[in-house]
C-alpha cells in the first residue's frame, strides 16, 4: 500500500507542487526586502546605536562627571577624567567611549542622571584607521549637536516607561 | 559606678552591659546596626539627628539609642514597626532639604547618608516645596564646604570644641535657617582641622585638594605611614592610575586615634610636585646633564673614590631623619665601609657637646597613650601643638583631666590647652631651667653646679618643682627647639638631673618621623647601630659642615632648608671636591652645590620602617611606582654599596635589609638616660639681639614644602623678622618696614612684624622658608638694618 501511495505522488510530482505552492506564495505577497540604502527598515525609540553627548538648550554641555556609565559599564569601555572648570563646576576633561569594547547593552544611558549620554539611532560608521574606533567627548558632542530633535523625540517617547 | 553588669534585650538577644552605659554603644558592640548621623564614639552626645530612635518597652515614645542609658531588664527594639516607622520619618525629614547632587558630591559613594537612605529611605519624594540653599563659604585652601548638603549633625562642630580645641566652626540660626559656618567670615587653621572631612557624614565637608579628583569606588585602598612628624600615624593611602589621590587616618587608638594632622593629610600633593627629580642628572663641566642610572652611579662612585678613596674622614654622610630605617641603616653601613665615621642625621642640632654621654636612643619614654595619663609635664623648648599635633592633642586630653603643663619655651605659643608658658630669650631658658633645677634640689657637678647656685629661686620656678615632686606621673619633655638650641647639651643635662630628683621621667619629642630609627639604624657618628658607642668615632654634623671634607653623601636633605645653618653648609659643600646627593626633589638648594643627583622614591614609593617616638616599629610597603626613572633609596645605596666593592651589599629586598638590622636592634629599647651630672660653657649669650629660628609647621620636610594647598594655608607664613613691641621701638623700627638681617656676614631682606609672642632681646625668623635659606644659624646674634 505504502509503496502504491509513493508511487502515484512521483508520479504527479506532488510534493515539488507543495513547494511549489509556498514559493508561489511569496511569489505575490506583499514584499518585506528593504532596498538598503534607497530604503530603511523602521526603527524603535530604543534602538542602541552610535554614542552621543547631549547638551542643554542653552549650549551647556549635561555631562557633570559623576563617573556612573564608566562604573556601570560591563565592558570597560568609557574612560573619564574630571576637572573642576573655571566657574567651579564639575567637568570632564576626558571622555572617551572606545566602540571595539563597548557591547551597546545601554548600560550608561540608564545610569545617567542627567541624560548626557545616549545611544542614537545613527549605525552607518566606519573606521578606516586605528584610533578612529575612540569616541572622544568633542566627536560624542557632536554626534549629539547633530541629532538632538531625534533624540529628545525617542527620550520623550520612552518617559512614561521609565 | 558598680562593676555589676545589667542585662538587657536588644532584638531578642539578651545583652550584658555597665549600667549607664549609652544604648548605643551596647548594640554597637553587639553588632547590632542602629542608623546614626549625629552620634560619634570619639565626640559628646548631641542627640539632635534623631537617626538612632528605637523602641523600649514601657516607654510609650520612640528614644534616642545614642543617649539612652540601659536599665536592668530594658527590652528594646530596633526593628519594630514604631521604630522602623520613627526611623524612616525622621529620613524623610532628612532628605526634604537635602539636594540630590550625589552625582557631583564627592562623598558620593561613601555617604552615610546615601547609605542610611538605602535601608531606611523611601523610594519617592512626597516632598515637592522649594528646597533650602544655603551659600557658599570659602574657610580656607584645605576644606571645601557646601552646607547647603549639611544635615546639621554638629559633629563639626563638637570636634572643634571637644577636640581641636579651637571652636572654629559653630552653628548660628534655628531650625530651618540653622547653618554651619565660621562665626566670622575666615578660613579654618586648626592643625587637625582635616578631620571634620572624615567626620561630616554627609559631602557637606569635603578635601579640597582631591576634590572631582577621583570616586569611592575608583580607589584602591593601601595601608602606610604617615612620613613627618614622630608619632607615625596610621594612615590609609588611597590611589587610583598609580598616582595617590587622598590619605585618610587609619584607626590606631594607641598611636593616632581616628585622627590626622592636616600635614600628613594633605602632604602627598608634594609627591606629584613639578620639581620632581626623575632623571639622574650629572653635572659636567658645570652643566647638569640628564643621564642613564648606570653612567650616574659609575660617576657618583668615582667622584667618591677619588676624594675619599684614600683617606675615609674625607666622606661625610648627612641624612634626613625622614628616610626609612632600611636607607639610614644602608648609608651608615656604606659610609663606615668607607673606612669613613662621619654620619649624621642631627642635622638641626648645634650642640653635640653630650655626645657619648647623650641618651643612647633618645625618645618619648612613654607610650603616646600614656600621655594622657600624666599628672605634670615640663616642656623645654617645644612648640607642641604645631610639631607634633597628635601628641599635643594627648597633652591637651591630660590637662584637660587635671595634669599641670609647663612650658620654657624662647616663644609664646599658641596652646589648645591651660598651660603656664614661661618666655625668655634662649640665654634665659637655660637659666630658667637652672632656677626650677635649683628649687628641685637636683645634683648636678662642675659647671652646672655653678649655674645653679647662681640661679635665684623664683615663685614660678618652685611651683612648677613643686608640681613636678608631687605627680605620680610626671615627665619632662625636651622639644624641637630645644635640640637646635646652642646649650642643648645644658638643658638634657639640667632636665635629666631634674627628673632624677622630682621622680619623674626625661622624655624626647623626636623632630622627624624616623628620629628614633636613625638612632637605632646608627647614623650617627659616635653610635653604631643599636646605639653602641664606636670605637672610632666620627665627625658630628656640625664638624663635618665647619671642617669640610672633600665628598659629601646627602640623602633626604636640602641645604638650604633642612640644616641648622644654611650658609655654613652652602659653604662646605662649595668646597667640595664631590657632593652626590640622593634626592627625590629637583631643588635650586642642591642644584648649586651638587655634583650628582640620584632620584629616589618618595613617600608611598618605597616599602620601609619607620620607628615612632614611642620606639614602634612600623613597616610600610611601596604603594605607588616610583615617578619617572627615580628608585626606592635603599636599592640605589646597595647598588653604591656593590659599586665601591663593599661588603655585605647583597640584600635583595628591604625586608632583608630590615632583618639584618634586627639582628643588631630588635631588642634595643628607647633609652634616655644621660651619663654625666655637667655640661660645657653657656654658648647663647644675652648680648645683642638673639635669633630664634624656629621650623614651621609646613616648612619640616621637602615633601611637605611642596603641598601646595598646605603652602596656601594661613600656617604657611612667608618669611618675616618679628620683634616684640618694645624691642621694636628701641631698635627703632617700625611695623611692615623692610629690614636687612646681617647673621655671621649674611644677609636677607625681610619684612617687619610687631608680634607679642616674642620676648625682648630676640627677634623671631623663622628658618626653612625661601628668604631665610642664605642666614646663618637658627639661633645667634643677629643685627637689623634698615633697606
Amino acid at each position: 500500500m505504502t509503496v502504491f501511495k509513493n508511487y502515484i505522488k512521483s508520479l504527479f510530482l506532488l510534493e515539488l507542487l507543495k513547494g511549489l505552492r509556498l514559493t508561489g506564495r511569496y511569489f505575490f505577497a506583499k514584499k518585506f526586502t528593504v532596498q538598503y540604502p534607497e530604503e530603511r527598515a523602521p526603527m524603535s525609540p530604543r534602538f542602541r546605536g552610535l554614542h552621543a553627548q547631549r547638551r542643554y538648550d542653552n549650549g551647556e554641555e549635561r555631562c557633570i562627571a559623576c563617573k556612573l556609565c564608566e562604573a556601570t559599564c560591563p565592558a570597560l569601555a568609557i574612560t573619564i577624567d574630571v576637572e573642576a572648570r573655571e566657574d567651579g563646576s564639575r567637568r570632564t576633561s576626558r571622555y572617551d567611549i572606545d566602540l571595539f569594547k563597548c557591547i551597546f547593552c545601554g548600560f550608561c544611558q540608564e545610569s545617567c542622571p542627567v541624560d548626557a549620554i545616549v545611544e542614537t539611532r545613527v549605525y552607518e560608521y566606519a573606521f578606516e584607521k586605528r584610533g578612529e574606533n575612540i569616541m572622544t567627548k568633542d566627536k560624542l558632542l557632536a554626534v549629539g549637536d547633530e541629532h538632538e530633535s531625534q533624540i529628545s523625540a525617542d527620550i520623550a517617547a520612552q518617559a512614561k516607561y521609565r | 559606678m558598680t562593676d555589676e553588669l545589667v542585662t538587657i534585650e536588644v532584638d531578642g538577644r539578651e545583652l550584658k552591659a555597665k549600667p549607664g552605659t549609652m544604648l548605643i554603644d551596647v548594640t554597637d558592640a553587639a553588632g547590632i546596626n542602629i542608623p546614626r548621623f549625629c552620634y560619634h564614639k570619639k565626640l559628646s552626645v548631641s542627640a539632635n539627628c534623631r537617626m538612632c530612635l528605637v523602641e523600649v518597652e514601657k516607654v510609650p515614645k520612640p528614644l534616642p539609642a545614642c543617649c539612652t542609658p540601659v536599665n536592668e531588664g530594658m527590652k528594646v527594639s530596633t526593628r519594630s514597626p514604631m521604630a522602623l516607622g520613627a526611623q524612616k520619618g525622621t529620613m524623610e525629614f532628612l532628605l526634604i532639604n537635602h539636594p540630590l547632587d550625589c552625582p557631583i558630591c564627592d562623598q558620593g559613594g561613601e555617604c552615610e547618608l546615601q547609605d542610611v537612605a538605602v535601608g531606611y529611605g523611601s523610594d519617592v519624594s512626597r516632598y515637592s516645596e522649594a528646597k533650602r540653599v544655603v551659600p557658599q563659604r570659602d574657610i580656607g585652601p584645605l576644606i571645601a564646604t557646601d552646607f547647603t548638603r549639611c544635615i546639621h549633625c554638629t559633629r563639626c562642630v563638637r570636634f572643634g570644641a571637644e577636640i581641636a580645641g579651637v571652636r572654629e566652626l559653630g552653628a548660628t540660626g534655628r531650625g530651618e535657617h540653622m547653618t554651619i559656618g565660621t562665626f566670622v567670615e575666615k578660613s579654618v587653621d586648626s592643625e587637625m582641622s582635616g578631620n571634620v572631612i572624615d567626620l561630616c557624614p554627609v559631602g557637606s565637608l569635603t578635601a579640597k585638594p582631591s576634590r572631582y579628583k577621583a570616586r569611592a569606588w575608583e580607589l584602591t585602598q593601601h595601608d602606610s605611614v604617615a612620613p613627618h612628624d614622630s608619632v607615625g600615624s596610621n594612615i590609609h593611602v588611597h590611589t587610583r592610575n598609580n598616582r595617590v589621590v587622598r590619605v585618610h587616618p587609619k584607626e590606631n587608638e594607641s598611636i593616632n586615634e581616628i585622627w590626622l594632622s592636616d600635614r600628613d593629610r594633605f602632604s602627598y600633593e608634594g609627591l606629584n610636585s613639578e620639581d620632581r627629580l626623575t632623571q639622574p642628572m650629572v653635572r659636567k663641566n658645570g652643566e647638569w646633564q640628564e643621564v642613564e642610572w648606570q653612567e650616574a652611579l659609575e660617576f657618583a662612585v668615582k667622584g667618591l673614590q677619588s676624594a675619599a678613596g684614600s683617606d675615609g674622614d674625607q666622606l661625610a654622610t648627612l641624612v634626613s631623619a625622614n628616610s626609612t630605617l632600611e636607607e639610614l641603616y644602608l648609608a651608615q653601613k656604606l659610609t663606615r665601609g668607607m673606612d669613613s665615621g662621619n654620619i649624621d642625621h642631627r642635622l638641626r642640632q648645634s650642640d653635640f657637646r653630650l655626645d657619648g654621654n647623650d641618651s643612647p636612643v633618645p625618645g618619648l619614654g612613654i607610650t603616646i597613650q600614656g600621655i594622657e595619663s600624666l599628672d605634670a609635664a615640663l616642656l623645654v623648648g617645644s612648640n607642641v601643638r604645631k610639631e607634633q599635633p597628635i601628641i599635643a592633642h594627648r597633652l591637651r586630653k591630660a590637662a584637660k583631666s587635671g595634669a599641670k603643663v609647663s612650658f620654657i619655651n624662647p616663644l609664646w605659643i599658641d596652646l589648645h590647652f591651660e598651660a603656664d608658658q614661661f618666655v625668655s630669650t634662649p640665654a634665659v631658658m637655660v637659666d630658667n631651667l637652672a632656677s626650677i633645677a635649683k628649687a628641685a634640689s637636683a645634683k648636678l657637678t662642675g659647671n652646672l653646679a655653678k649655674l645653679v647656685k647662681a640661679a635665684e629661686v623664683s615663685e614660678t620656678a618652685k611651683s612648677v618643682a613643686e608640681q613636678l615632686k608631687s605627680a605620680n606621673n610626671g615627665v619632662i619633655m625636651l622639644g624641637n627647639q630645644a635640640a637646635a638650641h646652642p646649650d642643648y647639651s645644658l638643658l638634657v643635662v639640667l632636665a635629666s638631673a631634674i627628673a632624677e630628683a622630682t621622680n619623674t621621667s626625661l622624655s624626647y619629642i623626636p623632630a622627624l618621623s624616623n628620629s628614633v630609627g636613625a638612632a637605632l639604624a646608627g647614623a650617627l657618628p659616635h653610635r653604631g647601630p643599636a646605639a653602641s658607642l664606636v670605637e672610632k668615632c666620627g665627625a658630628n654634623a656640625q664638624m663635618m659642615q665647619s671642617k669640610p671634607r672633600k665628598a659629601y653623601l646627602l640623602m633626604g636633605a636640602e641645604p638650604g632648608f633642612d640644616f641648622w645653618d644654611p650658609s655654613l653648609i652652602n659653604s662646605a659643600l662649595d668646597q667640595a671636591e664631590c657632593v652626590v646627593a640622593l634626592t627625590a626633589y629637583h631643588s635650586e638648594s642642591l642644584a648649586s652645590c651638587a655634583d650628582v643627583m640620584l632620584p629616589i622614591a618618595g613617600f608611598a614609593e618605597t616599602s620601609g620602617t619607620l620607628v615612632n617616638a614611642e620606639g614602634t616599629w612600623q613597616s610600610f610597603n611601596g604603594l605607588v611606582k616610583p615617578q619617572g626613572d627615580a628608585r626606592p633609596a635603599w636599592k640605589v645605596l646597595r647598588v653604591l654599596g656593590n659599586l665601591l666593592d663593599i661588603d655585605g651589599f647583597d640584600q635583595n629586598s628591604s625586608d632583608d635589609v630590615l632583618e639584618e638590622l634586627k639582628s643588631h636592634a630588635a631588642e634595643t629599647a628607647i633609652d634616655n638616660s644621660v651619663s654625666t651630672k655637667t655640661a660645657g660653657e653657656l654658648n647663647s649669650s644675652t648680648e645683642g639681639l638673639y635669633r630664634i629660628g624656629d621650623v614651621p609647621m609646613y616648612a619640616s620636610d621637602a615633601l611637605v614644602r611642596r603641598a601646595s594647598s598646605l603652602q596656601r594655608t594661613n600656617s604657611a607664613e612667608p618669611a618675616a623678622v618679628r620683634l616684640s613691641a618694645n624691642q621694636a621701638k628701641s631698635s627703632d623700627v617700625e611695623e611692615e618696614e623692610t629690614l636687612v638681617v646681617v647673621q655671621d656676614g649674611n644677609r636677607a631682606q625681610l619684612p617687619l612684624i610687631i608680634d607679642p609672642r616674642v620676648p625682648d632681646g630676640a627677634v623671631w625668623i623663622s628658618s626653612a622658608l625661601p628668604g631665610t635659606e642664605k642666614l646663618g644659624g637658627q639661633f645667634g646674634v643677629v643685627t637689623l638694618e634698615k633697606a
